[in-house]
């Protein structure tokens, strides 16, 4: 039988780089492309990469001709990087998966999507259940521009593979990620010098360790299943307790003036929550893993505790009560 | 003054042998800092000249303010309740005075739905029922209570409820720890109990739609219906605020003899005489999960609890006599 054939879109990110490495020293796949306007961070051997941009009708000219059985969506931003406005994001994320499905529509070689999506369309409530399975993701409205694209991208796929039984949609919803080697808001907030907080509010979160991402990803590739599945390191942490365990002081801030005070952050350019963030400081959100687990067969090597001491371990020298007394003893 | 006579010791002030465990404290922390130390360790070395207890409590709180302490994954913090016992204790035994009948009935092991009468305004009740097991049970086990979501929107309230072990009333979170084999407790009245009126106190109020019972049949968990005579009185609503309710969101706002009159002092509960009652255990195993589909089984069950309840709600209220004596 002839190996696997997989195009990887968004293959500049961190995580698409990582998989096309992982998946190009694989002999099970013979070929493996990569489409990305920007450059991989990593070396890649065999991966053919296609420069083109996911928004752009060309793509349906291109991924046809790959002739791939299996297409990773890669490409869903969840925070505007520097230079990319709120609008960019959101055409990337809903014209650019528009786009891939019409492209998928024509590549009559494809049995199997996987898209890397987000957990937050469940959003961030006081009132969610511990632990939100699959199932769960219309109990509440969708209240941020991110999960509204999320809810659209879902809806995308949805209807593609009700139109295509022959092809395996499997939506994984992530949650966060943290990592030595990953710098998202998570991490950029743990590097704050004061960490602000909503007083009197202590959620509980739930993350994912790159490495498990990464894997969880591989996983499904191998042996994608229909629907959605969640993806996230078993159990949860407090955000105090994170915090703590990182070494930082907290700033309390009433949770009126929460929008204000990181406001005034952002103008002097030290902050920059998105909504989505905010509202999982307030909130917090935990997923149910045992799809992940019993379906894909993937058991995360981390748990969300160990996620987080991990990457706190990379951390360690940059803690402040020591860097403040060095400071005063010099 | 007279001067000291021949052979009377002199009084010296701070004598270096004898410092008490406060300045002992202090000066171990200052030698401590200019030793240039990590304060948690500095807390740490300076306990050494507390009293046992007192050391015991610092490092405690030094650790946890490391970070160093475990919730599990739905928040509750063992350590945590163990630091509010005391408390608990004192309202227990001395302000509360409460008798536990039926203990045996809580089964050591494995799911169980503990299903109580709801008054009082806020949840003591709750934490007492918590409280019997831990001290009365011969193998203990910490309960887990399902809590209006209101509650879950407020600060502090939020956490502290996580952390002793609440959880947001909603039915996939019941069965999910059912299915992992927890005691849980509900309270199916709700607000309508602990927001009733000293006018109808001890009158049971509609128990929901029976949602309790599908939650336990679907699990096989039995049911444990659990009387509690001494709540009604502890703040005897006399009027309910309702602006003032909507105002801030609330479900009622309670106006009693001394709340909001005296304002945070209103808070202080009344010493009524307590009971508590854990009753025989009503098995669902026996129908298996499709009988939560069943709607009239699920409203016979449900009557059968609420009756129990009522019985002996009336039974302990004679038993206890008069509220306060």
């Amino acid at each position: 039988m002839a190996g696997r054939r997989v195009l990887i879109t968004g293959v500049g990110s961190y995580v698409g780089g990582a998989l096309a490495r992982r998946l190009e020293r694989d002999p099970a796949f013979e070929y493996v492309a990569g489409l990305d306007t920007r450059t991989p961070r990593v070396s890649l051997e065999r991966t053919e990469l296609i420069d083109a941009d996911i928004r752009n009708a060309v793509i349906a000219r291109l991924i046809p001709q790959a002739g791939v059985d299996t297409v990773v969506h890669n490409q869903i931003v969840r925070r505007p990087g520097p230079g990319m406005s709120a609008r960019a994001m959101h055409d990337i994320n809903v014209i650019g998966s528009l786009q891939l499905l019409a492209a998928c529509e024509k590549a009559e070689s494809i049995r199997a999507i996987v898209i890397r999506g987000s957990a937050g369309i469940y959003g961030s409530e006081p009132h969610a259940p511990q632990f939100f399975r699959e199932e769960m993701s219309r109990l509440f409205p969708l209240r941020t521009r991110f999960q509204r694209d999320v809810g659209e991208i879902e809806n995308y796929f949805e209807t593609y593979s009700r139109r295509h039984p022959g092809v395996v949609c499997t939506m994984l919803r992530y949650q966060p990620g943290i990592g030595p080697s990953l710098e998202t808001q998570i991490t950029r907030y743990l590097k704050l010098p004061v960490v602000p907080t909503y007083l009197g509010f202590d959620p509980r979160l739930q993350f994912v360790h790159e490495h498990d991402a990464l894997e969880a990803l591989v996983a499904t590739v191998r042996n994608p299943v229909r629907g959605a599945v969640n993806v996230a390191g078993p159990g949860t942490i407090g955000l105090t307790r994170m915090v703590r365990l990182a070494g930082r002081p907290t700033l309390p801030i009433v949770p009126g003036l929460f929008d204000a005070v990181t406001g005034a952050g952002k103008r002097a350019g030290l902050v920059d929550f998105s909504d989505d963030f905010r509202r999982l400081l307030r909130h917090g959100r935990a997923v149910d893993t045992s799809r992940l687990v019993e379906e894909i067969g993937y058991q995360p090597r981390y748990t969300t505790v160990e996620a987080v001491r991990d990457y706190l371990r990379t951390e360690g020298g940059r803690r402040l009560l020591p860097a403040l007394r060095q400071a005063v003893a010099r | 003054m007279s001067a000291p006579r021949v052979g009377e010791r002199a009084w010296v002030p701070f004598p270096e042998a004898e410092e008490t465990p406060a300045i002992g404290f202090l000066r171990r922390v200052r030698e401590g800092l200019d030793a240039g130390l990590e304060l948690p360790e500095v807390a740490a070395r300076g306990a050494a000249a507390l009293p046992s207890r007192a050391r015991d409590a610092l490092r405690r709180a030094a650790r946890r303010l490391e970070g160093g302490y475990e919730e599990d994954d739905w928040g509750f913090d063992e350590e945590f309740v163990e630091m509010v016992f005391p408390f608990f204790e004192f309202l227990y035994q001395y302000w509360w005075r409460v008798r536990t009948k039926g203990i045996r009935h809580v089964p050591s092991h494995g799911r169980a739905l503990l299903v109580s009468n709801h008054a009082g305004t806020l949840p003591w009740d709750a934490t007492m029922v918590s409280f019997a097991i831990q001290r009365e049970h011969p193998l203990p086990r910490y309960p887990r209570f399902l809590v209006l979501n209101w509650a879950f929107d407020l600060p502090f309230i939020s956490v502290a409820m996580r952390k002793v072990g609440g959880i947001v009333a909603s039915p996939y979170n019941a069965l999910q720890l059912l299915e992992e084999d927890e005691l849980v407790a509900v309270f199916p009245e709700g607000v309508k109990g602990a927001g009733k009126s000293f006018r109808e106190r001890y009158r049971l109020q509609r128990f929901g739609r029976g949602g309790f019972v599908e939650i336990a049949l679907r699990s096989g968990a039995p049911l444990v219906p659990v009387a509690v005579v001494g709540s009604e009185e502890i703040y005897p609503k006399l009027a309910n605020a309702r602006p003032l309710a909507r105002l801030i969101g609330a479900p009622y706002f309670p106006v009693t003899a001394t709340f909001p009159w005296l304002g945070p002092l209103g808070l202080v509960p009344l010493p009524s005489k307590w009971r508590i009652e854990f009753c025989e255990p009503i098995d669902t195993a026996g129908y298996g999960p499709q009988a939560a589909d069943d709607r009239a089984l699920v409203f016979e069950l449900s009557e059968r609890v609420r009756e129990t309840i009522q019985e002996k709600l009336y039974e302990n209220l004679v038993e206890r006599g008069p509220a306060f004596a």
